[in-house]
């Protein structure tokens, strides 16, 4: 190869990285005197936006953003801007007619529009929105879904999100949907269909590991006690793993009907099971348990340790017992572990 | 001994042209990934996880020595941090000065005799503490051990599934920990560490843990490192991580799954390179089980960090850098051209080998041939332009074309005056930066024989107001 091959093949590379840095540049200016426009009818459209939000008589913004150039985006930003900070504002009907109007047609293009990126972000506002009148689309959309990947993810929440149950028996074709999309499910459906799925999920007649695991943890993490005599059967399973989902959720739920079902999992072989059933009994000061929980101090599980004198700690007398632990229980990390407890507990009396 | 000379410069040429094309092959295959993601509503694709109780707890380790000046403004950004549930635990490793005095008076700890697990051996713990008004917060004071030490007495400490760990002098977004989080949740922990991207702060306003403005800084030298960031982001670290054969995930920030990093033996006293070290060994210990975990880079910039601005800081920095590269590779080099270890034996450590590590080597033969060619007939001055051609080509242009490739993918730098100067800037980088870099990176490899670990030295000017 010749010296001037070399220059050749250098200066039609600078001579194109010259015409597409002029390019780019052009296109930056572009975007930023766009961005810069989008930004000032968003200013500007705020009040009349918070006025027909508080008064919807107040008819200037819908006026005003019907010959809007930048309808979409600003209404977008205005919308987001409002579900974010108002409390509730996911179900507020004047958003969903704002965006049903306006944006629901634009909406249905973006669903298929060959951008990723685009189309995720419509399943967002869509959700964010609350538009019902996308369902059908949506579910459509569902149906001719093949892979379980971050769009149909996503489309599952959406679609949760308006209240339809048939996400659940959408997901559970396939094998490896994760507990914590089922989780999101529930979080997202109305109070009447979320009870109805619950039900059906604990009963489990399809053997839907996934599916039961998330309805016992969502039942713990949202304090459903009207569901704590299934949550509490769950505790004779022969499954490890729906047990300890199950201690979790009474840990969460702060109640037991009987006291003395913690007793085998005090003592169980699995560390895991005896770490919730020190904290239950610390969480419900069961002091019946102070002695087992004494001994779980010097367990081998680093975490049953900590969980024991967590426990302790939240007994009225539970200085007076880490204090007598820290210094005469016959194990050295039990000793160790009191220690700390007692620590942490004259640091928040200060 | 011309001939030998002549044939040294054609292998040089050889090395550039090829490297350059590996450079662009590897920006090819990371090109789909980052342009898919383009237009994402980052803040909606992350506001779920910020209520959500599966997201995991994390501990924020933040090692620090001699930091008393910026120790507790790290730590007020921290507390910022959106995130469910996460225990923030800074460890002093035997500063000099006030590091572990400013934090009990700021945040009023208090001495407590933590049951700490001894996973992994460090230097004498020497006390802890707690925040009275922040219980979360904890104060491990140790003496000194050196920083992958301190990490380690982190760990040992954090009670958390997973941790992160954060340089004193960094500043994380918001909503930084959500979106490096946001891939381990949702692969159900398959995902064990996650880089996240480190973006050059100096010249940009950083308030309370959220950019203001992003701006070029006026230093030549820190609008190079910034040229040089996009160099390895873009042409390397993604495509690199699209194969799961990563092997750097930056020292600034990461987040780690804990079990994971005690069965790999935590971080490695004994290199100046542990961030490195630590990432070859989890790679290592997931191709002995033969685990289908990976080790992930998102694009999104996550973390600000302050580049230095002198040439004296920059170069201890960079043969710090080097060493480490060179003692992981060798203390790792049974991987080298294994097949027992994949696509990182068999790709992944022969590139950073070859590219990362020797290529200082032989810019430096190439830049000494160049001159000896034009100056003293070391080679005929033929062979000399040719070579300085290449060597344009290998440094300038591919670094310019970076820049362009930024724009055209990620496009963080808001106006087009950023865009031209970086470019303009890059063009420059062959005359005065790289041969700086390339004789800072061969010291690096002669200094890996001076064994002597010790924490970087950095001026600070704070980053954040």
């Amino acid at each position: 190869m010749s010296l001037s091959f070399f220059w050749i093949l250098s200066l039609s590379l600078l001579f194109a990285q010259l015409v597409l840095l002029l390019a780019l540049a052009r296109r930056k200016q572009k975007m930023s005197a766009k961005e810069q426009a989008i930004t000032q009818q968003y200013e500007a459209l705020s009040d009349t936006f918070s006025s027909y939000m508080v008064d919807p008589s107040d008819d200037r913004f819908i006026e005003e953003i019907r010959t809007n150039p930048h309808q979409t985006v600003v209404l977008e930003r205005l919308l987001n801007g409002y579900v974010s900070v108002t409390k509730g504002g996911v179900k507020s009907p004047l958003v969903a007619k704002l965006s049903e109007d306006f944006l629901s047609a634009h909406y249905v293009r973006q669903l298929s529009h060959k951008n990723w990126a685009i189309r995720m972000n419509t399943l967002y506002y869509i959700e964010d929105f609350h538009m019902q009148s996308l369902q059908p689309v949506l579910k459509e959309k569902l149906g001719k879904s093949t892979q379980l990947d971050q769009e149909t993810q996503q489309l599952i929440r959406t679609l949760a999100s308006l209240d339809e149950p048939a996400t659940i028996s959408v997901l559970a074709k396939y094998p490896d949907a994760p507990v914590r999309l089922y989780t999101d499910v529930f979080k997202r459906l109305e109070e009447k269909t979320r009870l109805e799925e619950l039900d059906t999920a604990l009963r489990n007649e399809n053997n839907n590991k996934a599916l039961k695991h998330a309805a016992i943890s969502y039942i713990g993490m949202s304090g459903l006690i009207a569901f704590l005599p299934r949550i509490e059967d769950e505790l004779e399973s022969e499954e490890g793993e729906l047990r300890i989902q199950a201690l979790k959720a009474i840990l969460h739920l702060q109640y037991l009907t009987d006291p003395d079902s913690l007793v085998p999992f005090l003592q169980s072989p699995s560390w895991p099971e005896r770490m919730y059933a020190c904290r239950i009994a610390g969480k419900l000061q069961l002091s019946r348990f102070k002695e087992n929980l004494s001994t779980l101090l010097g367990d081998p599980v680093w975490w049953v340790r900590y969980s024991a004198a967590e426990a302790l700690v939240q007994f009225s007398d539970g200085d007076i017992l880490l204090t007598h632990l820290s210094a005469h229980h016959p194990d050295r990390y039990a000793r160790d572990m009191a220690a700390q407890w007692k620590s942490s507990l004259l640091g928040s009396e200060i | 001994m011309e001939s030998f000379f002549q044939f040294l410069a054609y292998a040089i040429i050889a090395y550039m042209l090829f490297s350059s094309l590996s450079y662009l092959g590897f920006f090819l295959l990371a090109f789909g990934k980052v342009k898919r993601e383009d237009k994402l509503d980052r803040r909606e694709s992350t506001e779920d996880l910020l209520g959500n109780q599966n997201a995991f707890p994390v501990s924020i380790l933040v090692p620090a020595y001699n930091e008393e000046v910026g120790v507790t403004s790290t730590v007020r950004s921290l507390l910022a941090l959106e995130y469910p549930e996460k225990e923030i635990i800074v460890i002093d490793d035997g500063s000099k000065d006030g590091t572990s005095e400013r934090m009990i008076k700021e945040f009023q700890m208090k001495q407590v005799p933590f049951a700490v697990r001894l996973h992994i051996e460090t230097a004498e713990i020497v006390a802890t503490y707690q925040s009275s008004i922040f219980p979360y917060i904890r104060l491990i004071k140790k003496a000194n051990g050196g920083k992958a030490d301190a990490l380690n007495a982190g760990i040992n400490l954090a009670a958390y599934p997973y941790f992160c760990a954060i340089d004193g002098d960094s500043i994380l977004e918001n909503d930084g920990l959500l979106k490096t989080m946001k891939p381990i949740i949702e692969s159900d922990g398959q995902i064990i560490v996650v880089g996240g991207s480190v973006r050059i702060a100096n010249g940009s306003t950083i308030s309370r843990s959220k950019v203001e403005a992003i701006d070029l800084p006026k230093s030549p030298v820190v609008l190079m490192q910034i040229v040089e960031y996009f160099r390895a982001f873009l042409i390397g670290r993604l495509a690199l991580s699209h194969l799961n054969i990563l092997l750097i995930i930056s020292g600034a920030f990461g987040v780690f799954n804990k079990e994971r990093v005690i069965q790999a033996g935590g971080y490695n006293k004994n290199t100046v390179g542990e961030d490195m070290e630590l990432i070859v060994r989890l790679h290592r210990l997931l191709r002995e089980e033969k685990s289908r975990q990976r080790i992930e880079y998102i694009p999104d910039p996550v973390c600000w960090t302050e580049a230095p601005e002198s040439l004296g800081v920059l170069r201890s920095q960079r043969v710090r850098w080097q060493r480490g590269l060179f003692e992981t590779l060798w203390s790792h080099r049974k991987m080298m051209m294994n097949p027992k270890y994949g696509s990182i034996g068999l790709f992944s450590m022969p590139y950073f080998l070859l590219v990362e590590l020797l290529g200082a080597v032989f810019e430096f033969v190439g830049y000494f041939l160049i001159f000896g060619g034009f100056f003293f007939s070391l080679i005929d001055t033929y062979t000399a332009a040719i070579l300085f051609m290449v060597t344009i080509f290998y440094g300038s242009l591919i670094s310019a074309l970076a820049v362009l490739l930024e724009e055209l993918t990620l496009h963080k730098y808001p106006k087009a005056s950023h865009l031209v100067r970086l470019y303009l800037w890059a063009l420059t980088e062959t005359f005065w930066y790289r041969p700086l870099m390339v004789l800072w990176r061969v010291q690096g490899i002669f200094a890996t024989f001076r064994k002597k670990a010790h924490w970087g030295d950095m001026k600070r000017k704070g980053i954040s107001t």
